[in-house]
């Protein structure tokens, strides 16, 4: 997480706090969540209004305690130095917001003496210590710029020269602000200038999910060396199977899916094929102990749109039954109340299906940091041959998309087999 | 100076040239050191000079460096101006009594009674798989001594005009010559010049990294700031041609545009020329400095004598090169 969008303030300025109270709601990458406070107090000031968008470590709001000063504070905050004490800072993990409380007479007398000695340890927080190479303090301090949130290029995220430019240039363009030095492209910004065609153009202001879509995606697309592997399946006797199965469940008001047939044939695949669950960790591969299968859940156009990835842990100990009321419960959760963290981390291994869709085959992105994507198409009923005669059936494309960091194309395709295997004799499913 | 006078001539040639034209000036200038009369010097730097000046005034001495640099500073105390040639530098050592704790002091402990006008000179530095004990760097040793002067040219136009200057100081002067440098050519001019002590030079002119360096180095500093050109780094070379006096104003007025400093000195790192500009740097440019100042000097071993182990101990332009892309985050 880098950034956060404000929701909505639970509080408004004046009001008093304690502990544990929930005071804003923060829309992250993916989900929102609640941002409880770990400090008494009155909230005596609102720094960034809802429905902003600030990155970590920014100051939201400043939490007094009995006689502070409040106005000094927000000098002291506003001062172009990291994050002052008792503000709040937007942080990555609600459990983790430190609120800075040091005791109140030293922060009073060191606000008081202003700006200049804004960056005296005694006003700034732990948890948020910048560093900053002196001649971008300088910088700073000439150009006007805040450094406090700017997010450092150099060793320790220390703030240098070049991300005093580059801030100073994104201020005077009003372009986005550059997260870190791999996302150099701007993965919100346009390579070349946009401008609206026609009468009726409009623009769509972009929500944290699709930035975080935009971000992970080209940093996947642009970082991962991909290729990808297709295979046909034979769909006819899973398609029997799960006639007659769905037939003799509907009682208990289950219905199993292609997907959930797919999504448990490759988990079964992976004890003879790790390297399908695994990610490349620069120096090393990790072979992963539980196979979490990652499952692309679209949302509706009034849920905002976008796409999640929802998780199916230890999908290797899960059977048909259970694979598919979880799918079901993690996809109604998804498009209904939203998912939380916890249903999106952790995944080793995704799925992408489009059949339902009628789509013949595509290939997907993978979804760092898994090593490979599985994207399907739809059970097409086709002409096919099957034992030299030309006969009516069922057959599915699926492609892999392949971390070449990880795995080969040879590896690939005997993966592929072992899912072929799964899927044209069912009944292995099934036990 | 107009063109028409320039010619090309070689380092030690020019280095000669200095000695000789100092002493047609003054009588009172005399070379002395082993092989420097009959032979013409060991690394013919002095050739021809016993032929114009006669034996009084261009001496050969025993192989006994305690001996005639104890006798030169008697020769300076009683008025005359000898220059003191060392075949190296290395072998100096054994006359560190007279050389670093009488000459430098003399004018202090006699109560300014009497100076040490001395130039004592040499080769300095590795490169010629001379073996640890013959490829001292004496920067870093000599140079924590008050009293003395150290000059270390870069070229053949410097060493001429330092040479000059430095036979008419009036304390002692440690002129460092490189071996590896003696052969180089370089224009010289005909007419007289004199270069002044503690003015550097900015060999290269850059905005983004300065690149401080003494000698011989300057010459692959140079080399790296043409290659960083091409990563789109502008580096600024800074010749200091002297290291004490230290031109620090240059250092710091280069070091305030770039923000960024690279210190190149061919001694070891512990108290050497190069760490006292880091803490020069420091103290007057903390507020200007986007890094800490990166030093690349001889690694912190004895010479080794393998020519590819020899070559990777001393500064080169690999290891210069990565030290100013370390320096401004790009590496």
């Amino acid at each position: 997480m880098e950034a956060g969008t404000i929701v909505r303030w639970n509080v408004k300025e004046g009001d008093t706090v304690s502990s544990g109270d929930v005071v804003a709601d923060v829309e992250t990458d993916k989900a929102t969540m609640e941002m409880p406070v770990f400090d008494d107090g009155v909230i005596s000031k609102i720094m960034v209004e809802a429905g902003r968008q600030v990155p970590v470590g920014t100051p939201i709001a400043i939490i007094t305690v009995d006689g502070d000063d409040a106005g000094s504070i927000v000098a002291v905050a506003a001062a172009p130095v990291a994050v002052a004490a008792k503000s709040l800072p937007i942080n990555s993990a609600p459990a983790k917001i430190a609120v800075a409380a040091p005791n109140a007479s030293a922060s009073a007398s060191a606000s008081a003496s202003a700006s200049a000695s804004a960056s005296a340890p005694s006003v700034q927080s732990d948890a948020v210590r910048q560093r900053v190479s002196p001649l971008a303090r300088r910088m700073a301090e000439e150009m006007g710029i805040s450094i406090a949130s700017i997010v450092g290029s150099g060793p320790s995220g220390r703030v240098v020269k070049q991300d005093i430019l580059a801030e100073a240039e994104r201020l005077k363009t009003g372009g986005a602000r550059r997260m870190d030095l791999v996302h150099v492209a701007s993965p919100v910004q346009s390579a070349t200038a946009v401008v609206p065609i026609g009468a009726g153009a409009s623009e769509v202001m972009l929500s944290g999910m699709r930035q975080a879509i935009a971000r992970r995606l080209v940093e996947s697309k642009s970082t991962i060396p991909h290729y990808q592997v297709t295979m046909r399946f034979n769909m006819d006797p899973l398609l029997e199977l799960r006639t007659m199965l769905n037939a003799q469940l509907e009682p208990q008001k289950i219905k199993l899916s292609v997907n959930d047939f797919i999504v448990r044939a490759c988990a079964l695949a992976m004890a003879a094929h790790p390297f399908f669950n695994a990610s490349w960790a620069g120096d090393r591969i990790i072979l992963h102990g539980d196979v979490n299968i990652g499952v692309a859940i679209s949302l509706p156009m009034e849920r905002g749109g976008g796409l999640v990835v929802a998780v199916l842990a230890q999908a290797q100990r899960k059977g048909l039954r259970e694979i598919s009321t979880e799918t079901r419960a993690l996809a109604e959760k998804a498009r209904t109340r939203g998912l939380g963290p916890e249903d999106m981390a952790g995944a080793t291994f995704t799925i992408s299906n489009l059949g339902m869709y009628g789509v013949d085959n595509f290939t997907a992105i993978i979804n760092p940091p898994n090593s490979a994507i599985l994207a399907c198409g739809a059970a097409v009923e086709q002409p096919v041959v099957r034992n030299h005669q030309l006969v009516v059936g069922h057959e599915m494309q699926a492609t892999l998309s392949l971390d070449h960091r990880v795995i080969d194309g040879a590896m690939a395709s005997e993966y592929l087999q072992s899912v072929k295997h799964n899927i044209e004799n069912p009944a292995t499913l099934l036990v | 100076m107009s063109i028409a006078t320039m010619r090309e001539i070689e380092f030690r040639d020019a280095v000669r040239e200095a000695m000789s034209e100092e002493m047609r000036r003054d009588m009172r200038v005399m070379l002395m050191g082993e092989e420097v009369a009959q032979y013409n010097g060991a690394y013919k730097v002095s050739r021809g000079m016993l032929d114009e000046f006669g034996p009084r005034r261009v001496i050969d001495t025993p192989i006994s460096e305690s001996g005639f640099a104890g006798m030169a500073i008697g020769a300076a105390m009683m008025g005359l101006r000898p220059i003191v040639e060392f075949m190296s530098w290395s072998f100096s050592l054994v006359a560190a009594d007279p050389i670093l704790n009488n000459a430098p002091k003399m004018l202090y402990m006699s109560g300014g009674q009497f100076g040490c006008p001395i130039v004592f000179r040499g080769n300095d530095g590795a490169g010629g798989q001379l073996g640890s004990t013959h490829s001292w760097s004496v920067e870093g040793l000599f140079s924590n001594v008050p009293g003395i002067k150290m000059v270390i040219p870069s070229n053949p136009y410097d060493a001429k005009g330092l040479m000059k200057t430095a036979i008419r100081d009036d304390d002692p002067v440690f002129f460092l010559e490189s071996e590896r440098l003696l052969s180089m050519r370089g224009e010289v001019p005909e007419e007289e010049y004199l270069i002044p002590f503690g003015q550097a030079r900015i060999a290269r002119a850059g905005t983004d990294c300065t690149i401080v360096a003494f000698g011989r180095m300057v010459n692959i500093a140079l080399e790296v700031g043409i290659e960083l050109e091409k990563e789109g780094i502008s580096c600024e070379v800074l010749d200091m041609r002297t290291i004490r006096p230290l031109d620090a104003a240059s250092i710091i007025r280069s070091v305030k545009r770039t923000g960024a400093c690279v210190v190149v000195d061919q001694s070891w790192s512990f108290g050497s020329p190069g760490s006292e500009v880091a803490a020069l740097v420091h103290r007057e440019c903390f507020d200007d400095l986007d890094n800490y100042v990166h030093r690349v000097h001889s690694a912190d071993v004895p010479a080794p004598y393998a020519h590819n182990l020899e070559q990777e101990y001393l500064p080169n332009a690999r290891r210069i090169a990565e030290a100013v892309r370390s320096c401004l985050y790009r590496s």
